[in-house]
């Protein structure tokens, strides 16, 4: 258990993840948070409380062979409250994943975006869900949930089921799912201009994961995600 | 001097035979204006030449001089010297533009280039095309508008200098400062030799690119090849009169319900097939 009150806070955890965490965002205050795991993960919880026009930042770089349950609650209790959340995850051989990040808009004028990216190979099971959910009151709200996993192989499971629930009129609320295999429009694309299969698999894959790194300071990290970025497709 | 030739080409999308046995050739230097009413063909040509896995060659075949086409994977026919500037460009997600550049750039070249050389490249032809350099940090075609990825395509054809060019509507949905940065890199594409199968519905690109001929795709086959006249008069008079002069009866082409997947809870466009056209 962590509490915090200074205004502008960063917080890092590579591989240390707590099991649980709980972090307060002040009003007017940021909080920045950044996890990356590359070794077995035990299972987390993590909430987070954001007042009146506090920003959170949260990404979650999760390379590790795992049986993973990982929890995220955000709570935007103040108004223009803000959330950015971003996740890449692989999962391969046997793991068994599952992130569930939600979002609570209680005050007007607050925004929220999450995303989870992943990919999943051979026997593993990667799921995304989670709530974005706008309260009664809560006008003017922006949310936005993404989950995208691309499947590999035959055997392996991706599901990625966001759930929108919107308890208040004049609000922006969207959400995106996908979960395929590597879309063979996307692969036409870049081998029509000469990129060949293999590349252009690279490519598309790296794109669904790579944007995590600007999230991280660290270049020692940055590094580290990148060469399991690689090792992993 | 180069050629491709298409002789007797049967190609079927979803088991649906689309073109009934096409003869086209187009050769490097000249500019051949594609005409046709829509649901015809001629963005399935397009695709069938450059090699969409979409779209099944039932028999025929292509030749770009005497390299049989048909045998190469789509990237084996872009270094060949095949571009096709696409109609609806895929949007990439997480895929940097300048990091695809780079991989396609190398991939037609014998060693990879420098960054020197790679940078200088890049922004010559940001520059010539009218995008803000800072466009090439962006995701490859993310969020672009319609007329962004019509001149990101018009960039993409000026870096890999093909022989002969494809282009699917390149046109549309372009404003008048768009269109005429379009033309200048066609014309400069023209002045270096490259060959160019251009489908368009309107006249105003065709008198900015000056075509050397043209033909007109009816019910899956060329109807006509002729001078460039024809484009003016199938803009005056539409394709009313093959029928009358020709006798070939112009048929009805029902739009089919598209084929809409979608996958999970909801979709995005990345799951959205955007039908056999």
């Amino acid at each position: 258990m962590v509490e915090n009150e200074s205004l502008n806070n960063a917080v890092t955890y590579v591989d240390e993840i707590p099991e649980h965490l709980s972090l307060h965002v002040p009003a007017q205050g940021s909080l920045r948070l950044a996890l990356a795991a590359f070794k077995p993960l035990k299972d987390t919880t993590i909430t987070i409380e954001v007042e009146e026009g506090g920003t959170f930042e949260g990404a979650f770089a999760d390379f590790s062979r795992s049986h993973y349950h990982f929890i995220l609650n955000v709570y935007l209790h103040g108004q223009a409250a803000k959330c950015d959340w971003h996740s890449a995850a692989i999962a391969a051989e046997d793991d068994q994943k599952l992130f569930e990040t939600s979002l609570y808009h209680e005050k007007e004028n607050s925004l929220g975006l999450m995303s989870n990216y992943g990919i999943c190979e051979n026997q593993s099971k990667l799921t995304f869900s989670g709530i974005s959910e706008i309260k009664k009151g809560a006008k003017k709200t922006h949310t936005r949930q993404v989950a995208k996993i691309i499947v590999f192989d035959p055997q392996s499971d991706g599901q990625a089921s966001p759930i929108l629930k919107i308890g208040e009129n004049d609000v922006e609320a969207s959400h995106a799912a996908v979960v395929g295999r590597l879309s063979e429009e996307h692969l036409f694309y870049l081998e029509s201009r000469g990129v060949d299969e293999a590349m252009a698999k690279r490519l598309i894959t790296l794109g669904y994961l790579k944007p995590i790194e600007a999230y991280f300071s660290d270049p020692k990290t940055v590094e580290q995600i990148g060469s399991a970025i690689e090792g992993g497709i | 001097m180069s050629k491709l030739s298409i002789k007797d080409l049967h190609v079927a999308v979803k088991g649906k035979e689309i073109l009934r046995g096409v003869d086209l050739d187009v050769s490097e230097g000249e500019t051949l204006a594609l005409l046709g009413p829509n649901g015809h063909g001629k963005s399935t040509l397009l695709a069938a030449i450059m090699g969409n896995p979409a779209y099944q060659v039932t028999s025929g075949s292509i030749f770009l001089d005497n390299q049989d086409v048909l045998a190469l994977s789509p990237d084996k026919r872009s270094l060949a010297g095949i571009f096709l500037a696409m109609q609806y460009p895929s949007e990439i997600p997480g895929l940097n533009s300048a990091d695809f550049l780079k991989a396609a750039m190398n991939a037609h070249s014998a060693k990879p280039l420098s960054l020197f050389q790679f940078y200088n490249a890049l922004q010559s032809a940001y520059g010539a095309m009218g995008i803000p350099f800072e466009m090439s940090k962006r995701n490859l075609n993310e969020g672009f508008s319609g007329g962004e990825k019509k001149r990101n395509e018009m960039l993409q054809m000026r870096l890999l200098q093909p022989k002969i060019a494809l282009l699917d509507e390149i046109d549309s949905g372009l404003d008048v400062d768009a269109m005429g940065v379009v033309a200048k890199a066609i014309e400069q594409e023209q002045a270096r030799g490259a060959g160019f199968l251009v489908v368009s519905h309107y006249a105003r690109l065709y008198n900015m690119i000056k075509p050397t001929r043209a033909a007109v795709l009816i019910n899956g086959r060329i109807a006509v090849n002729g001078g460039v006249d024809l484009i003016e008069k199938i803009d005056t008079q539409g394709y009313e009169w093959i029928h009358r002069e020709l006798g070939i009866e112009v048929e009805k082409i029902t739009d089919e319900a598209m084929n809409t997947v979608s996958i999970g809870a909801c979709a995005t466009r990345v799951a959205v097939n955007h039908g056999g056209k």
